[in-house]
């Protein structure tokens, strides 16, 4: 089966495609392979498929007309692939509310535009960008007040980062009660995001020694508004305008929102319209009533910025079971590891609910801040097992168990739970939330 | 956190001395959140590629801002009083108002229960409370027990609230509201009750001290408050950290799920068929985008107490007097129901319509 180096470039022309190295490797290792290719007799045997035999309805008749959607959508088999609500996390009303991502859905590490989780405090605000006006004004040499399109004359910088709500999980700090991944984890998502730094922009504005603090707000009919440290504004936070190479979706903040990566969600401050420089925090609503977490001296930690590190396996997860999986098969273990305080560097997997650990292999691109896959060979023998993923990041963060975060944190934060998730895997492939504790 | 073991210290101690492993025992810059520091080195950012030069262009890009610019925008209120408007407003009014624009959503007296956040009540002891069951007493975070400076009541109720009208109540009108959530939580001022006649104003404001003024930390107030947040946010075991053990770790036991969570929209389903209704699509009318944005907040939830769009018996109920006197009481307002819902924008002809959907959506 060796062929010559001009038989591959004879092919090579003949299909206009280069041959790779891979391809070339296949073609050498061919003999090899079909030995094994006779022991995998394996596989099994089958009857006639309808579905191949029968010339389905889309292969004899045209399809839809390339005008149809001059904004594309996706398949209509697609169409249980969306956020969703529940009552108990809306304040009563679908306003004041949070939208929960279908991770269970999510491949690789972008979320496309339309399920990107979405919270927000009185609405989605529906901005003219025609009359959008970013004012940067407080304690700085020359305040400014930028249109849309003086924004974007800046130079862009892209970055994938994921955004996740620090109230993701907090319905599970008494004990597990969602049995689905989605709303276990759902308030959260990752995405490109465009835009501009906001170092390039404050070096012309100039920044006044005393200015410690910076009140960002955004111009909804919530003005929701969060005091940042100047510190993270200039280390990498951004001013973005686009999500997935295209204009931000009106609920995550059309046109501009800020960007502090890692950090909590409605840190990312969306329909942005003012940075004010300051030299005391400002306490704002989101400072007090929410987003404060209590622990069990009665005391509450007031500000808290980054998400901690961690991490869920998606695949097996409560709504995506091995329920079709045989005994004896092999499957990939699959999930998502991220850190808001830096790089993840290791993910271990446990098949005892945490007795004992093996690490899992890290998948695609790791970058800082992000969603980050991991991915661990399984040969399933069919028993029930307890599955956890446990990750750890640059800065030397573990993710904690439930008893090592409860310890400190009590029962009563709602905010920053990053304790290990724990699947229990039944014999007959369903999967449900648990927890060790 | 790793943990070393003494080895590995002495054998980081040696190779230091040797003159080589000096990057291993560098420390680490942490940044303000106990995060790495990442440099721009050799024209990349971690992974990514970035253009040097851009950063050290001038651009001159928009404009000065003028004073009425940003006095217009710079709507926030400091617990030093810095940027608290004059005005004044009496515990009285603010009962009014509050019984008139805000009871609907936060109960009587801001007590709770309509399924919006409870204003008052409660004891700051609760704050203790660590449930385990359903039964067990949860903290109480309202106002009087928790809240740790009055700026932002202020700064809130002037910014967001009414929920469906914000930024529409005077500064006076926020001062009596501000005046009376402190009585209803029997907060005193300068040592003096605040009765029916009490009248906030800018002074008075000043002085007011939150019960819960010390129950936050760490403390991110004057000249090392960021210092403070980086050092208390470098320690992760300030909010509990885990171990890379991998061998024989400590486990707990196993938690099934007890209380199941799944009032879910749309049901969880991850069936890949057609949907039911391909092609129809539903087009809100301008009748129906204003029941929204006005009404919805109350008429939508079940929590509130009034008739919900839908239901046949309630709606029933209020038709027995006819349209008229049904169109009437929605205008003028009728026990926790505003004039015209809160919005007082609305023409006539409008709220009827409005009236007139919610009806036949209830029939």
């Amino acid at each position: 089966m060796k062929l010559t180096k001009d038989k591959e470039q004879h092919l090579s022309n003949k299909t206009n495609m280069p041959l790779n190295n891979s391809r070339r490797d296949f073609f050498k290792k061919g003999f090899a392979l079909s030995a094994s290719v006779v022991a995998a007799s394996a596989i099994a045997a089958s009857a006639d498929d309808e579905a191949i035999l029968k010339e389905p309805k889309w292969g004899s008749k045209l399809g839809w007309p390339t005008n149809k959607y001059p904004y594309g959508v996706p398949s209509p088999y697609e169409h249980n692939v969306v956020r969703r609500t529940t009552p108990l996390l809306s304040s009563g009303d679908y306003y004041a509310a949070v939208a929960m991502c279908p991770i269970q859905d999510i491949k690789g590490i972008i979320v496309p535009n339309g399920l990107f989780f979405n919270r927000s405090h009185g609405g989605t605000a529906i901005v003219d960008p025609n009359k959008y006006r970013l004012l940067i004004h407080g304690l700085v040499e020359n305040p400014i007040v930028l249109t849309l399109d003086q924004i974007k004359r800046y130079p862009s910088e892209t970055r994938i980062h994921f955004i996740e709500c620090p109230a993701n999980g907090s319905p599970e700090w008494r004990g597990p009660q969602f049995n689905s991944l989605q709303f276990l984890k759902g308030m959260m998502s990752c995405a490109e995001w465009t835009g501009v730094k906001l170092s390039t922009i404050l070096k012309e504005v100039g920044i006044k020694p005393k200015a410690k603090w910076v009140i960002a707000e955004g111009s909804d009919d919530s003005h929701m508004a969060r005091t940042l440290p100047v510190e993270k504004l200039l280390d990498d936070a951004m001013i973005v305008y686009a999500q997935n190479g295209e204009a931000l979706r009106p609920d995550q903040g059309y046109p501009v929102r800020l960007l502090v990566p890692g950090w909590e969600g409605n840190l990312n401050v969306k329909w942005l319209r003012r940075l004010e420089f300051v030299d005391k925090p400002a306490h704002a609503k989101e400072e007090t009533a929410k987003y404060t977490m209590l622990t069990p001296s009665g005391k509450a930690i007031q500000y808290f910025w980054p998400m901690e590190v961690n991490s869920v396996i998606t695949s097996p997860c409560p709504d995506k079971p091995w329920t079709d999986l045989k005994k004896g098969e092999w499957v990939e273990i699959e999930g998502l590891a991220w850190s808001g305080q830096g790089t993840i560097t290791h993910v271990d997997i446990s098949f005892d609910g945490g007795r004992n650990w093996k690490e899992a292999k890290l998948k695609g691109l790791v970058l800082p801040k992000c969603w980050t896959r991991f991915s661990f060979m399984y040969k399933w023998n069919g028993k029930p097992i307890l599955l956890s993923s446990r990750a750890t990041d640059d800065s030397g963060n573990t993710q904690p168990t439930i008893d090592q975060e409860v310890k400190v944190m009590g029962v009563m934060p709602i905010y920053h739970r990053n304790a290990i998730v724990t699947w229990e895997v039944k014999s007959n492939g369903e999967v449900n939330n648990v927890q060790i504790r | 956190m790793f943990k070393l073991d003494k080895k590995t210290v002495i054998a980081f101690g040696i190779a230091s001395v040797l003159g080589f492993g000096s990057n291993l025992m560098a420390k680490v810059e942490k940044n303000v959140d106990g995060s790495v520091i990442y440099p721009t080195k050799n024209g990349m950012y971690t992974l990514y590629h970035v253009n040097t030069k851009a950063e050290n262009t001038k651009f001159n890009l928009g404009r000065k801002p003028t004073k009425n610019e940003i006095k217009a925008w710079k709507i926030e209120v400091f617990p030093d009083g810095e940027g608290l408007p004059e005005g004044k407003g009496s515990v009285e009014d603010g009962a009014d108002l509050f019984d008139a624009k805000c009871a609907m959503c936060h109960g009587d007296m801001g007590m709770g229960g309509k399924g919006y956040p409870q204003l008052s009540g409660g004891e700051i002891s609760s704050l203790k409370n660590q449930p385990k069951g359903p039964g067990d007493e949860a903290p109480t975070k309202t106002i009087g027990t928790y809240w740790p400076y009055a700026s932002t009541l202020f700064w809130y109720i002037k910014s967001a609230m009414p929920f469906n009208h914000p930024m529409s109540l005077t500064n006076d009108q926020v001062y009596s509201l501000v005046a009376y959530l402190l009585s209803v939580n029997e907060i005193e001022i300068d040592g003096e009750e605040l009765d029916d006649e009490y009248v906030l104003n800018k002074k008075k404001f000043l002085k007011i001290k939150m019960p819960n003024r010390n129950g936050f930390y760490p403390n991110v107030d004057g000249k090392n408050g960021v210092e403070n947040m980086k050092k208390f946010l470098s320690n992760p075991k300030n909010y509990g950290t885990g171990s890379r053990c991998m061998h024989n770790c400590p486990r707990g036991k196993v938690v099934h799920i007890k209380y199941e969570l799944n009032d879910f929209h749309p049901a969880l389903s991850e069936k890949r068929d057609l949907p039911k209704e391909v092609g129809v699509k539903k087009v809100k009318t301008r009748i129906q985008k204003l029941y929204d944005e006005t009404c919805k907040a109350c008429h939508g939830n079940p929590a509130v107490g009034a008739p919900v769009v839908g239901d046949k018996k309630a709606w029933a109920e209020r038709l027995k007097n006819g349209m008229d006197n049904l169109y009437k009481n929605g205008i003028n307002g009728i026990n926790g129901m505003p004039p015209k819902g809160g919005n007082p924008n609305l023409s006539d002809k409008d709220f009827k319509a409005i009236v007139d959907y919610m009806v036949n959506e209830s029939k």
